[in-house]
């Protein structure tokens, strides 16, 4: 899910940088040292949308370093146990398929796979359907359910199912072509 | 045991109505009653097999069990009249009774044999004694009412009544032997006649009244010992003397008066042998199988249990021909189910037949009963263990028979419930009851005492707590709960709950991203992200290690007593199971490669696998050992992420840390190639530049690579003396270098000269400001973004010449920038993780510039 939240980071600056441009300055660095990192409260952030306030810099001693709070609006995103997502299989093996959903990776492990779904191995491993109507294979896209999370500093890590209604394939591109 | 049969009878009768998990300790003892005469009595009258149970019995129901027994010795010796019963008060029941056991009415037992008789017994053993109630026969009969009477008397106001329950500690301590009680002694016997011996001992106290000891004991479980009560130790010896299975020189221990007690005291091993509990076999072929039981025969102490057969049809068919079986094999057949039609086949005779108690149907072969391919067998007690039965998922597996529900094992988990450690079940837990009438029923734990579990119900109407035994309970689990396993196989893994069946769960692990299945009982939920074990003796998860037959491997992956080992064979992933012997050594050596286009790669480069099966994998070089990397790609999932590639098959990706950049590589590439590889030993960055003549062409290199900081240009920039030739004695920078010669722009003279290239030698206090050197090399800009996180190292590095220290800084900064995996928020950590390698570089750089300032 994503959030449109405030958040507050205290950014150290170069005594280099300090001129005319110190405000574009920090928050270049900003979006530099943020976008794209993950916190397990908040998830990945995705963008900074704008710079709320900038608080009074403090000098640091011996470095020159010095120390502003910023505080800055931005997008994040954190998957949560039973929510509903679209996402890109990335790999298909007889465990079950890693799935990601932007900077998220999602584990659909076998068990969660309906049960008329068999692995069929070969040099494009996939999960077909008796019939051979649905398959599962890389780059398909796939509507499934977190049914878990594991968040580590740097990474958010999902488990997820498409053993329930309306889930499971949602574009193929392997049919398309 | 050659004992009198109809006594057993009697028992049985009684002993059905009981409780089936009866202990089966049994005791013989022999007591001194007050006027034992010298009359003949049937064996089978002292003894009785009767449990030793808890201490909680009630008094009145040890009463049962005296009368009951009795009334056995009774049936014993029937036809002899009184003799027979003044004989009865020989012997005593050690046991007592549970507590379920009382309802047999006394008036049977008591009519002939109790009588007041017994009223006289020596009070000054009552103290010590008194849990032990004497059976009291008389010489003559009463009529019943006389005897209720004496037996109410003598109970009613029996200090024993307090020796319910409520019995405290110290007055259980009051009824511990003392220094004044006659000891117990121990005596050794023929090995196997130790119920005999202490018969004997009780037949001649019997024929001879001046025998001096207290009782006779013989243990079950203690061979080639019996114990003998007796003041003295000459009583003892007196009484043993002439018997045929004491040896005269056999020695006669005392028990130390601390001991006593725990000869009779039976250890509560509570055997819960119930149906569908998992039990192993002792003995025989089976020998550590595991076997279901289905039917107990407490009496008996028999027990039927359901085993996977061990039959060789081809040797059964041949016994059952007559044909010669040959010599006792040796060989266990493998367990396999049995198969009628293949026993057909070998014309071995099967015979269908109904089982007299359960009705049920039964192929019998041989003796051997069969049903569903399993072998019904029974056993004794004695031959099977049912403590810490911790079946494996395969044994587990062939037990079940497909279509068998996953939830009617339920009972069978039983047993594993029963290794549960304590506080198994903790607050908050989420549970699921798994028996009675609530079955089913999800709650949380609110509490727990003991074995009782109070849970709060899931469901919404139910009261608030309900209580449980622990053993009604079982750990429940959803799909997605992350937990770790605490005991097991499996133990310390942790993982993610990708589905549960039953009692089992299947976990994704969060390691291995490989599925495990445990039992839901061994594991807990928990945050914590753990590799499970990752180390046995010396060798560690990622270790490089040399197996003995000189093949070598990474652990990928440490089970409980092996490891699995990806050998370094780059045609195809070969995986194989090492035990711990197996392994020779690790492999701790820092060594390079070379790959495709010869450039060095050395540990945490990051290399691109450009051919092969694992071609298009990208990943830092984790191990080298003899030209084949380990590349971990944490997008690979097998083998734990490593891949296996000869060093020639990949290529360097980005920069390497030890500070050959990118730039320029390609294109002096091909021609430097040769000078690279012979700096080979000179690897190590944190070298300082060599000083001295540069006798080794390598040192040269090894030295120049500090310079430029990129290897094959290394020598670019650098600032040389010119060692021989024309200009000996000049120093200079190098400006350029084809192939032998180079060019160097003198210091002295505004000009450029060629020399050889083994005419000239690193002179670190070249006087040229470095300033130039950075248009020289020309490629670099600045990067001054980056170089922010630095700062902290750069500071105190400034004075010396602020400026050209950029250059020295490019390097380190650039590896940083490039390295692909970094993530962009630890940068500075990063730089500094990267280990002294960099700070070294740096550190000589810092040296060079003091040199190069002072010079200046």
């Amino acid at each position: 899910m994503f959030f449109h939240i405030v958040l507050e980071r205290n950014m150290q600056l170069h005594p280099r940088h300090f001129g005319p441009h110190l405000r574009d300055k920090l928050v270049s660095k900003l979006m530099k040292d943020v976008e794209g990192t993950c916190s397990g409260r908040h998830g990945f952030v995705v963008a900074i949308t704008g710079v709320e306030e900038i608080g009074k810099g403090l000098i640091r001693e011996g470095t020159g370093f010095v120390t502003f709070p910023v505080k800055y609006q931005c997008v994040v995103f954190r998957p949560f146990k039973g929510e509903i997502l679209e996402a890109v299989v990335t790999m298909v093996n007889k465990m079950g398929f890693f799935a990601e959903a932007g900077p998220v990776q999602i584990f659909v492990s076998n068990h969660l796979i309906p049960d008329d779904m068999e692995f069929q191995s070969g040099d494009m491993p996939n999960y077909t359907t008796s019939d051979g109507s649905v398959k599962i294979q890389k780059d398909s896209e796939v509507r499934l359910k977190i049914i878990g999370t594991r968040v580590d500093a740097t990474e958010i890590f999902c488990i997820g199912t498409i053993k329930d209604d309306f889930l499971g394939v949602i574009n193929d591109p392997g049919a398309a072509s | 045991m050659a004992r009198n049969r109809r006594h057993d009878d009697d028992d049985d009768e009684e002993y059905e109505e009981e409780e089936e998990e009866e202990e089966e300790e049994e005791e013989e003892v022999v007591r001194r009653g007050k006027g034992a005469g010298g009359r003949k009595r049937g064996r089978s009258d002292f003894i009785d097999d009767t449990a030793l149970e808890d201490d909680e019995d009630e008094e009145d129901e040890e009463d049962d069990d005296d009368e009951d027994f009795g009334r056995g010795g009774g049936g014993g010796g029937g036809g002899r009249g009184k003799k027979r019963r003044s004989g009865s008060e020989f012997f005593e029941l050690e046991a007592a009774v549970d507590s379920d056991e009382g309802e047999e009415d006394d008036e049977e037992g008591e009519d002939d044999f109790i009588n007041d008789a017994g009223a006289d017994l020596p009070d000054e053993e009552e103290g010590r004694r008194l849990h032990r109630p004497s059976i009291l026969m008389g010489e003559d009969q009463e009529d019943v009412d006389e005897i209720e009477r004496q037996v109410y008397e003598r109970y009613a106001k029996s200090s024993h009544v307090e020796y319910g329950d409520d019995a405290t500690e110290v007055e259980q301590q009051a009824l511990l032997p003392s220094v004044k009680d006659p000891k117990l002694w121990m005596v050794k016997c023929a090995i196997g006649h130790e119920r005999e011996t202490a018969i004997c001992l009780m037949q001649k106290f019997i024929d001879r009244a001046d025998l001096q000891i207290k009782s006779a004991i013989a243990l079950d479980h203690l061979k080639n010992y019996i114990y003998v009560e007796a003041e003295k130790e000459a009583h003892v010896k007196e009484a043993c003397k002439g018997l045929r299975n004491i040896y005269s020189s056999a020695k006669i221990m005392l028990v130390p008066i601390k001991e006593m007690t725990d000869v009779l005291s039976v250890e509560s091993k509570s055997v819960d042998l119930a149906r569908d509990t998992w039990v192993r076999m002792k003995i025989g072929i089976y020998k550590g199988d595991l076997a279901k039981v289905v039917d107990v025969d407490n009496v008996r102490q028999r027990v039927t249990v359901k085993l996977i057969p061990r039959v060789d049809l081809q040797t059964l068919a041949n016994k059952l021909e007559g044909r010669d079986i040959g010599k006792k094999k040796t060989f266990v057949p493998p367990p396999r189910f049995f198969n009628i039609d293949e026993a057909r086949e070998m014309r071995i005779r099967v015979e269908r037949r109904r089982d007299r108690d359960s009705g049920e149907y039964f192929e019998m072969v041989d003796g051997l009963m069969f049903k569903d391919g399993f072998l019904y067998k029974t056993v004794s007690f004695k031959s099977i263990s049912s403590q810490n039965i911790q079946p494996t998922f395969d044994e587990l597996e062939k037990f079940r028979k497909p279509g068998d529900d996953v939830n009617g094992d339920v009972a069978s988990l039983s047993t594993l419930f029963a290794n549960r450690k304590k506080g198994h079940f903790m607050k908050g837990d989420a549970v699921i009851v798994v028996r009675g009438d609530l079955k089913n029923l999800e709650g949380w734990v609110e509490k727990v005492e003991e074995d009782t579990v109070h849970i709060r119900p899931k469901m919404p109407d139910l009261p608030k707590t309900l209580a449980f035994n622990e053993k009604e309970l079982c750990k429940y689990f959803k799909p997605g709960d992350h937990v770790k396993v605490v005991s097991g196989v499996q133990e310390g893994a942790t993982g993610m709950v990708v589905k549960v069946e039953g009692h089992v769960l299947i976990i994704l692990s969060d390691t291995t991203k490989e599925h495990i299945r445990v039992f839901a009982d061994h594991v807990v939920e928990s945050s914590e992200i753990t590799t499970g074990v990752t180390r046995i003796g010396d060798y560690e998860l990622h270790d490089l290690v040399m197996l003995d037959n000189m093949s070598f491997g990474v652990i990928i992956r440490v089970e409980s007593e092996a490891f699995q080992v990806l050998k370094g064979v780059p045609d195809r992933p070969e995986v194989v199971l090492i035990k711990l012997r197996e392994i020779k050594s690790k492999i701790d050596r820092r060594t390079n490669a070379k790959d495709r286009s010869n450039n060095i790669v050395s540990v945490k480069d990051v290399v691109r696998v450009i051919e092969g099966p694992c071609k298009g994998k990208q990943g830092p070089v984790e191990h080298i050992h003899k030209g084949i990397l380990f590349i971990y790609d944490r997008h690979h999932l097998e083998h734990a992420g490593f891949i296996c590639a000869k060093a020639q098959s990949c290529v360097v990706v980005g920069g390497s840390n030890r500070g050959h950049g990118m730039n320029g590589v390609d294109a002096l590439d091909s021609r430097f190639g040769g000078l690279r590889s012979s700096s080979n030993v000179l690897q190590s960055p944190r070298r300082l530049p060599p000083r001295g003549p540069p006798t080794n062409f390598g040192g040269r290199f090894g030295g120049g690579r500090f310079g430029g900081g990129r290897g094959h240009d290394s020598l670019v920039g650098r600032c040389i003396k010119i060692k021989s030739g024309p200009f000996k004695g000049y120093r200079g920078r190098v400006k350029e270098i084809t192939s032998g010669f180079v060019r160097v722009e003198l210091d002295s003279q505004m000009k450029i000269v060629t020399v050889k290239r083994d005419e000239i030698s690193d002179t670190p206090g070249a006087a040229t400001p470095f300033r130039e050197s950075r248009f020289a090399s020309g490629s670099e800009t600045p990067m001054h973004p980056s170089r922010t996180p630095l700062h902290p190292i750069q500071t105190p590095m400034r004075d010396p010449s602020a400026t050209p220290i950029h250059d020295g800084m490019r390097t380190p900064l650039r590896n940083r920038a490039w390295a692909p995996m970094s993530p962009p928020s630890a940068e500075p950590n990063l730089h500094f993780s990267r280990g002294s390698r960099n700070f070294a570089i740096i550190r000589s750089f810092v040296k060079i510039f003091h040199i190069a300032t002072i010079s200046l």
